[in-house]
């Protein structure tokens, strides 16, 4: 008996090594130099109301946020922000929501490493904030809804239940789509492809000088290349329904229209790119296309900043484009990143929160955040850019199409994810590891399963 | 009588707040883990469905778990096997042979048991870097620069054992010290009567050594095949995070995906429970095989 019980508690032990092993990157990561920043005052009172922000540091910065907070204390007296803006927001804030400490407001886009977001929005943990649309811009005479680009907060992101509410509210967009050295393409006397057709030509062109056509950070940036291409081969209908996992979807000419593009991209890529594409290395992989290894990327106008203090090739110049249609002519996409901002169903202050989230779309705060490159989807905002950022942001008026959305939410599915399967099967693509075949199988049978379970 | 009874009154007020505290700390979460595999939630909500061994039917139907299953089992098996030889050999060589240096190198082979994991998967992921990394320098000098490198981090049929490469070279030096110091209270006589019998060094090792050290070589076995499964989850984060496509997932990294990714807390913790069971067994299957009479000297 006392050997058995030695054993179970040797056992035990390891399953509390465990626990350890996941504690370890928490603790690590919340002792970051621009970890927790908290308000040293955070005791609420009679006549001070205190609000909890959690917000992602991003590249665009801590500071950001803490000129936010200013601007939002000066115009609301009496209320106090405390703050919580962390690189690994989700370790930091993570352990706290476990033991019913919600954060009021939380910046958090979908697509993290941890998926809280999607956590949030699977478990119904979210506060409806339709009706901040309707709110009066503080300092303003409009309203949210008028200050924001239409169709911004007509998304499966930001209204997840297909109900017609929204529940998380757009903050930073980025056009996405493929970034390129402008100077190498000048320079070698190559024109940017305009169709996928173009593209497999440059691609036999650079192979032949030992440059590849194709590198990727890291899989996960094939969620905004994927849903725009979707759009390509098939229009937003089509699109619609791929992401609702509509039962023979990825059977389609159009589906397997877009897995034979990235199945012939694998075969163009940069072979080293899997061997990089983590967490830790995959600006190595971005760092082909400053170094002039490789030609194309996807990526989103971060990249820019991200990269700011690498060296790079002589002449190196940033170069943006959609991606290339799939027959002369055709719709081009360019994928429309955003981020989202929202409330727990459980905070304690949703009111001050929704005033703090109409606050972020005043022209002070678009102002703030616009001098880190921040841009909000407010009308007229892109107007305003100078630089690379004006580049960028003007690709929809060279005539690109704007995607927006993702795949729908499910009920969690056991051992499903349907972003492992569709993107990060790509590594496998690259390597061969897994023939196009196997990855339709995969995708088909993941779908098969999401789609009993959509919200 | 009254003695003894205010003899256990004292022992149990000592051993008490330990008794506690492992409880709190201990048993009751291992319990909770078990109650919770049989729920189907989201880790964050107070809505929890009670589906009884539902999860567990689930995980034994998922391919990415006997992926992970395959990867943690292949880690145990390489890492413990080449570890214990490497560090029995090593210890045996700097306690027995008149070898030059042998303080400095005692010292060389403990440095990597006091790098962090985060120190090591750094330095590891530079050596396996494709392009610049030693690994592949070292190896062109002998097959001549290829345009095709290895990927050590990017090849799904080699990259579970670049993990554990990492994983030898860090354990290495902590148990050749651990053996060092057994090996020194072994009787310098028992081996002086070997040679003057004629029995090789290699002889003197497998008859001499490890019979006498065997009860130190069994119970630190157990704690490091114990302890790999925890250590490979932490080399996985972060040197691949899993990848590429998955195939570096191990029991915790899965478990750690399922309940905090994928919103599945539940069928985490039955991966928590499956990981708990594995353990109890293998602690039980190597205490039963490595059980030899108790040898004194």
């Amino acid at each position: 008996m006392r050997k058995v019980l030695s054993l179970a508690l040797t056992a035990a032990l390891s399953l509390s090594l465990a626990a350890c092993g996941g504690n370890t990157e928490s603790n690590s990561s919340s002792t970051s130099p621009d970890a927790t920043n908290t308000s040293k005052n955070s005791n609420s009172t009679a006549e001070t109301r205190t609000l909890k922000l959690a917000a992602l540091e991003t590249a665009y910065g801590s500071d950001v946020w803490k000129e936010i907070i200013s601007g939002f204390e000066k115009a609301n007296p009496g209320v106090k922000v405390e703050s919580t803006i962390d690189k690994s927001l989700e370790d930091v804030i993570g352990p706290g929501m476990k033991s019913g400490d919600f954060p009021d407001v939380i910046h958090l886009a979908v697509g993290q490493p941890k998926g809280l977001t999607e956590t949030f929005i699977k478990d119904n943990n979210l506060t409806d904030l339709t009706d901040v649309l309707s709110m009066t811009v503080p300092g303003e005479s409009v309203t949210v809804k008028d200050k924001l680009i239409p169709g911004f907060t007509d998304t499966t992101i930001t209204n997840p239940y297909g109900d017609g509410k929204t529940f998380l509210m757009p903050m930073f967009y980025s056009p996405t789509g493929l970034f390129y050295n402008a100077d190498l393409l000048e320079k070698k006397g190559w024109a940017v492809p305009t169709t996928w057709d173009e593209m497999w030509e440059l691609g036999d062109k650079a192979k032949a000088d030992g440059i590849a056509l194709f590198s990727y950070p890291t899989t996960g940036y094939f969620d905004s290349f994927f849903y725009a291409l979707l759009n390509e081969v098939g229009g937003p209908d089509f699109f619609t329904k791929a992401t609702h996992y509509t039962e023979g979807i990825w059977q389609t000419p159009e589906a397997t229209q877009a897995f034979d593009i990235i199945n012939k991209l694998a075969s163009y890529t940069e072979k080293t790119v899997p061997a990089n594409g983590n967490k830790d290395n995959f600006t190595k992989n971005q760092q082909l296309i400053l170094d002039n290894k490789a030609i194309f990327m996807p990526n989103g106008t971060w990249v820019v900043g991200e990269m700011g203090q690498a060296p790079r090739a002589e002449g190196f110049k940033w170069g943006f484009t959609a991606l290339p249609a799939v027959k002369a002519g055709g719709d081009r996409y360019s994928y429309t990143f955003f981020e989202q901002i929202w409330v727990p169903a459980k905070a304690k202050n949703a009111d001050l929160a929704k005033q703090f989230i109409a606050y972020l779309y005043s022209d002070e705060a678009a102002g703030i955040f616009a001098k880190v490159g921040a841009v909000q989807p407010i009308n007229d905002m892109a107007g305003k850019l100078e630089g690379d950022n004006k580049l960028f942001y003007s690709i929809y008026d060279g005539g690109a199409k704007a995607a927006m959305g993702a795949f729908a939410t499910t009920d969690p599915v056991e051992g499903v994810s349907i972003s492992d399967t569709v993107f990060g099967t790509v590594d496998s693509l690259v390597t061969k590891a897994k023939t196009q075949a196997q990855w339709v199988e995969a995708i088909t049978k993941a779908s098969d399963q999401l789609r009993g379970a959509l919200k | 009588m009254e003695i003894k009874k205010g003899q256990g009154r004292f022992i149990f007020f000592c051993v008490a707040p330990a008794i506690i505290l492992f409880v709190v700390f201990l048993i009751i979460p291992t319990i909770n883990v078990f109650r919770m595999s049989t729920y189907k939630w989201g880790g964050y909500t107070d809505d929890k469905t009670f589906v009884g061994l539902q999860n567990f039917e689930k995980l034994f139907q998922s391919d990415k778990f006997y992926q992970a299953f395959q990867n943690s089992l292949l880690l145990i098996i390489l890492v413990t096997i080449i570890t214990f030889a490497f560090a029995l050999v090593f210890a045996s060589m700097l306690s027995r042979e008149n070898l030059k240096g042998q303080n400095v190198l005692r010292v060389i082979f403990y440095i990597p048991n006091i790098l962090s994991v985060v120190v090591i998967s750094a330095i590891f992921s530079a050596i396996y870097d494709p392009n610049s990394g030693l690994l592949n320098a070292f190896l062109n000098l002998f097959r001549g620069a290829t345009s095709d490198p290895t990927l050590w981090l990017g090849d799904q049929k080699i990259v579970i054992f670049s993990l554990a490469g990492a994983m030898i070279w860090q354990a290495i030096g902590y148990y050749m010290v651990m053996y060092m110091a057994s090996m020194a209270n072994i009787p310098e006589s028992l081996y002086e009567s070997a040679d003057l019998e004629g029995a090789s060094r290699i002889h003197q090792f497998f008859t001499i050594t490890i019979p006498l050290i065997w009860t130190n070589i069994r119970t630190t076995l157990t704690f490091f095949v114990i302890s790999t499964i925890n250590m490979s989850f932490l080399f996985v984060v972060a040197m691949t995070g899993g990848g590429p496509d998955g195939s570096t997932e191990v029991f915790l990294s899965y478990m750690y995906k399922e309940a905090y990714t994928n919103s599945s807390y539940g069928y985490g913790m039955a991966i928590g429970v499956i990981v708990f069971l594995f353990s109890f067994a293998l602690a039980a299957i190597l205490n039963a095989v490595t059980r030899r009479e108790h040898l004194e000297y």
